[in-house]
């Protein structure tokens, strides 16, 4: 019962309100003086309507500061209230209902209330004394269940107050924030808290990623593989052979003979120690964790050797991460059985715990374990690392998706609420343009300045659409022209960058890569190529080593170098095709994201063309060296992503401090029109772009180096540093307007994009491209995706058969009915909506009109009446003039006269008690406004 | 705050967390900021009377072209000086943070901005709004500045008759998604 009643109550809602207030206008008793302002003014009538008593009883009161008042929330809050109204006038006692005795409330509903009272706008003092007030009323205590419901709500509330409480001083960054905001307002905050959110969405990921795949990698004892067995007879491979072809894998290309060049050409190659390795990714990085090649094929606890003997045994079905090796194995039976014997079988638990492995294989009947331990180490316990690999990416690609659509459809409802805001711009600006957090005076006054001109802008819109409208058709065509030009003319850049990186990656690769060059396409390149190497080679060792750093970061300087300046080129462009102001921040940015995600296309294209090559003979070796594809080209990949993330991070350090910095200090103490060229705003839509960017490039390169959401969390981190060193003392704040909640629209939807552009690549790469021979946990795979398709085979058959359903059309298409019948649903029921919304606001304005012509009517009303009264009293005064003359003894007072008689409306003695309640309100209303009217 | 004393009762403190959005640590954060505006009258009485020019050097309040209004309109001195105790500065805070609800912060937002306090936005209110809004020193023409509040009034007022109640001004404050944003000082 109480559940009920407390939820009405706590809604404390404002038809509450409102009844109660209209009440009170009935049953206060009005003044003299405020008739007397009425008369003088009927549109101050207005304020004793219900509509405007509900505040006004709260507002009015705390004017005249000599009472005691509370705002009834609730009807079961009983408190008397008396306003007293200047000294002058009578006290007048406002009647309540204080009957404590009719509802009795119970303990639950006095904390309830309790908790109420900091939602009122009065005074601590009153406040503290409404609570003790409350505290001290007689109450139910609540019995059973109820008093158990109570405590553990109470319960409930305390730990969310301290959690809160531990919430804010986790906060990270809750004093450089204010800082921001102080100074900046809250659309640039926005931006700060959006990096926060940023870098703990990567946190998140790298902790999904580190539990699940790192973590068992380093602590599970990988299984001995196979050994390489270069004389072993070709196998033929069932899954890649089709029926006028059939493939057979040699000895040599095995996975495992792979696996042994490739960690060889590691060793030898590239084991020194370099600093610049670090910043590669290459030598000892690459033997890491941080990259995709090193993690295992292997099934944790399930050891390929021992299955050879086992082929009869339970757990051989978990054997297709290396499906022709098992074919393999038959031909091989022989290998080690020594090893076998020792090493054998089963456990993962075996391998975490150095179990001593003295169980018998061929003991396969549960009974004649005689410890739990042999139990365990018979259990098929395995961990399947490489379709964890999968799973994992999938669960994290899915989990950031989610968290941004929530995160954009959070800021759409906002939208859309506010959409209807077409109606609201001007109010919106005036009465929530402030940032009352600034407190700074500069930016106030910059604040105002830009508050200044986007009212005026509003204002002008009108002109300038005019304007417009008005252009004459020469000036038109012009303008057309421009544009069309200069679009071509940005198009023509993107291109040029695009082609620019292609051959400097080109390049680069020649110089990296000695088998590049072999590729016969580029024959005349080649002989420019010659020279560059000619050149490149260098006298010393150190030199060399930095020739090489030099173009191996080569292309990614240039992407860089380019995400800097053409802005500024499209920038400088952009001012001859005059558009509105707000579409010119949209076009910029269009035109920034064309240009960077451009180049990381190219990039990307270029990665596919040296991994892709169709290998002619493929039988025969781990991977195609005439065409300079990398022995590992996921770890190649990975590297290059992780290349491109840090040279990105460098950039926006020498340009924050490096070149930023030293502008503003000019600008700072110099002051004429070049110090005023070259200080900057801090423009957001640029530094949105910069994080995204990262970003992106994170989202590309995670599959090929798990670390990388890591150190984009670290990184970022730093940013934000970085960042707040950019707005605080590199830049002004702008003169555009940021409001927050566009500015964390804009975000979310760039970084929405840069998302579903950037899941394409490594989809399709996980779908589509065969991984390399000798890495990865994919090794011998013809795609990623047929670990997940053998996984999924192996599910029991109904499993199978009611995912395989959902795949079907029978399942599809009545789905698909479904969701466009509930599509069409909601859209009707938004149309009823919007159209009730429309209706009632009609309506609303129609009372208006009724509620104006009444007031004119009642105020007209009024002093008829005055005057009628007027009229009465001289006539009374001249017969009773005449009447003391005549009969001087019979002395008639004043006071004695009737109240006039108000036409229409009943007599107070008139009022029967079948009376409905609100006529007798009304009676009390008119009596009372009589009386009023007696009085003056 | 750590090692000297609190200046507070339990029992205050506990009446404080009740009655404003702020958890303990905040109230004494709030207090600490209180006496930093007049270190020695604070220590002398924690819960002294400071004037509204001293309350409008602090940082948060110095730069807002509202910051007598806000003093006024938390003050508990009734007389329109904007004097403020710890206990207004603190409920103050408390409707500022991030806490407070939207509905508590529209009420508050309406009585700072009704200037006269006869619970109506009227023009006059408004153009005080909007001179104080844009800085004294920009200046809309009055032409422009009528036409600006005759738009104002058309967007809000729904009953047409030339100001705004607290009803319409909540109205046009339920639709703005930046109002929580922007009527925000942070403790």
């Amino acid at each position: 019962m109480s559940g009920g009643k407390e939820k009405k109550s706590s809604r404390s809602s404002k038809a509450q309100g409102w009844e109660e207030a209209g009440s009170e206008f009935y049953q206060e008793s009005y003044p003299g003086d405020q008739m007397d302002n009425i008369h003088r003014d009927p549109s101050k009538l207005a304020t004793l309507l219900p509509s405007k008593q509900r505040v006004a009883t709260n507002r009015r009161g705390r004017q005249a500061q000599e009472f005691k008042t509370t705002r009834r929330r609730n009807s079961t809050l009983t408190a008397t209230r008396t306003f007293r109204r200047g000294s002058h006038y009578q006290e007048i006692q406002v009647a309540t209902l204080p009957d404590l005795s009719e509802n009795l409330i119970n303990e639950s509903q006095t904390w309830e209330e309790i908790r109420e009272i900091k939602a009122m706008p009065v005074h601590m003092a009153q406040k503290r004394e409404l609570k003790n007030q409350l505290q001290n009323a007689t109450k139910l205590r609540l019995q059973g269940f109820e008093q158990i419901k109570w405590k553990r709500r109470k319960a409930w509330q305390k730990i969310m107050t301290k959690w809160s409480e531990y919430l804010t001083k986790m906060e990270l960054w809750r004093s450089s924030l204010k800082t921001i905001e102080g100074n900046f307002g809250t659309g640039v905050v926005a931006y700060f808290v959006f990096l926060r959110w940023l870098m703990v969405l990567n946190l998140l990921i790298f902790t999904i990623i580190f539990m699940f795949i790192i973590l068992p990698q380093l602590v599970l004892i990988e299984p001995k593989d196979l050994p390489c067995d270069p004389n072993a007879p070709p196998v033929f491979d069932e899954k890649r052979s089709t029926a006028n072809e059939s493939i057979w894998i040699y000895a040599n290309t095995s996975v495992q003979c792979c696996r042994e060049t490739y960690l060889n050409e590691i060793k030898h190659n590239r084991s020194e120690f370099s600093i610049l390795h670090l910043f590669q990714g290459t030598g000892f990085m690459e033997k890491t964790f941080l990259f995709y090649g090193m993690y295992t094929h292997q099934i944790y606890g399930y050891d390929p050797l021992a299955n050879q003997q086992q082929q009869s045994y339970g757990s051989n079905s978990y054997n297709e991460g290396t499906s022709f090796m098992s074919n393999r194995n038959l031909d091989n039976f022989i290998v080690d059985e020594n090893n076998s014997t020792n090493n054998n079988s089963t456990p993962f638990m075996n391998a975490l715990l150095n179990f001593s492995d003295n169980n018998n294989i061929t003991t396969t009947d549960l009974t004649n374990f005689t410890t739990w331990r042999e139990f365990f180490s018979k259990l098929d316990i395995y961990y399947d690392l490489p379709l964890a690999y999968i799973i994992v990416t999938i669960v994290c690609y899915l989990y950031i998706l989610v968290s941004i659509v929530k995160a954009v459809a959070h800021e759409f409802k906002d939208r859309l609420v506010e959409g209807e805001g077409q109606f609201y711009q001007y109010c919106n600006l005036i009465f929530c343009g402030w940032d009352f957090s600034l407190h700074n005076q500069k930016s106030a006054q910059i604040k105002h300045k830009a508050l200044f001109n986007e009212i005026q802008g509003l204002m002008h819109i009108k002109r300038y659409e005019f304007e417009r409208n008005n252009r004459t058709r020469d000036i038109m065509f012009k303008l057309i022209l421009i544009r069309v030009l200069i679009n071509i003319l940005v198009f023509i850049i993107l291109i040029v960058c695009a082609a620019v990186i292609f051959i400097l990656f080109n390049i680069s690769l020649s110089v990296i890569e000695p088998n590049f060059e072999t590729v016969t396409r580029y024959r005349s390149f080649n002989v420019f190529m010659g020279q560059i190497k000619k050149f490149s080679s260098g006298t010393s060792e150190l030199d060399q080593q930095f020739k090489i750093l030099f173009y191996e970061f080569l292309p990614y300087l240039c992407i860089v170098i380019f995400n800097l300046l053409v802005p500024i080129l499209f920038n400088y462009l952009i001012q001859f095709e005059q558009y509105s102001p707000l579409f010119v921040i949209k076009m910029n940015l269009f035109r920034t994201i064309g240009l960077r995600l451009s180049s990381l296309a190219v990039l990307i294209s270029r990665f596919y063309y040296l991994i892709s090559a169709k290998n002619e003979n493929s039988n025969t070796e781990c991977f195609n060296e005439s065409y300079g594809t990398p022995m590992c080209w996921e770890t190649f990949i990975g590297q290059q992503f992780y290349k491109l993330f840090i040279i990105d991070f460098a950039t926006h350090i020498l340009v924050t401090f490096f070149v930023n910095f030293p502008r503003a200090m000019i600008a700072r103490h110099m002051n004429n029109a070049f110090a005023r060229f070259i200080e900057m705003d801090f423009e957001l839509s640029k530094h949105v772009l910069d994080v995204v960017y990262s970003q992106t490039i994170c989202w590309l390169g995670t599959f090929y180096a798990p670390f990388l959401p890591a150190i984009a969390a670290v990184l970022i981190f730093f940013m934000f540093y970085i960042k707040k060193f950019a707005c605080l003392v590199n830049s002004k704040p702008s003169t555009i307007l940021y409001r927050a909640s566009r500015s964390n629209s804009l975000f979310m939807i760039i970084l929405l994009l840069s998302f579903s552009i950037s899941i394409i690549p490594v989809v399709y790469a996980i779908a589509e491209i065969m991984p390399s021979r000798s890495c990865g946990p994919f090794r011998g795979l013809n795609s990623v995706w047929e670990r997940a398709i053998n996984a999924f085979e192996k599910l029991p058959k109904l499993l199978q058969d009611i995912i395989f359903f959902f795949g079907t059309s029978s399942f599809a298409i009545p789905c698909f009915i479904v969701l466009i019948l509930f599509l069409y649903y909601y859209y009707s029921v938004s149309a009823a909506n919007k159209h009730m919304v429309q209706v009632l606001k009609n309506q609303l304005v129609l009372e208006g009109h009724d509620k104006q012509f009444l007031l004119n009517r009642l105020s007209l009303f009024i002093k008829q009446q005055q005057e009628y009264q007027k009229r009465i009293q001289r006539q009374f005064y001249d017969q009773a003039s005449t009447t003391t003359n005549s009969q001087q003894s019979q002395g008639i007072n004043m006071d004695t006269i009737p109240p006039p008689l108000l036409p229409r409306a009943p007599r107070s003695e008139t009022g029967s008690n079948d009376r409905s309640e609100r006529s007798s309100i009304e009676i009390k209303h008119h009596s009372r406004m009589s009386k009023d009217i007696g009085d003056i | 705050m750590g090692n000297q004393p609190s200046q507070f009762t339990e029992e205050e403190l506990r009446d404080y967390e009740d009655l404003t959005y702020f958890t303990r640590k905040e109230i004494l954060l709030a207090h600490e900021k209180f006496k930093a505006i007049s270190p020695e009258k604070v220590n002398h009485n924690k819960n002294a009377k400071l004037s509204m020019s001293k309350m409008m050097s602090t940082p948060e309040l110095s730069s807002n072209p509202f910051a007598d209004r806000i003093c006024q309109v938390f003050s508990s001195a009734g007389d329109n000086t904007g004097d403020c105790t710890f206990e207004d500065y603190l409920d103050m805070m408390s409707v500022f943070s991030d806490q407070a609800p939207k509905s508590v912060k529209a009420e508050h937002a309406f009585r700072i901005f009704d200037f006269d306090g006869d619970d109506m936005l009227s023009k006059n209110d408004l153009k005080q709004v909007i001179q104080r809004l844009i800085g004294f020193n920009n200046q809309f023409s009055d032409l422009d500045m009528e036409q600006l509040i005759q738009n104002i009034l058309e967007e809000a007022d729904l009953d047409d008759d030339g100001s705004l109640s607290f009803a319409e001004f909540e109205h046009v404050i339920d639709k703005s998604s930046d109002f929580t944003n922007s009527f925000r000082i942070r403790l």
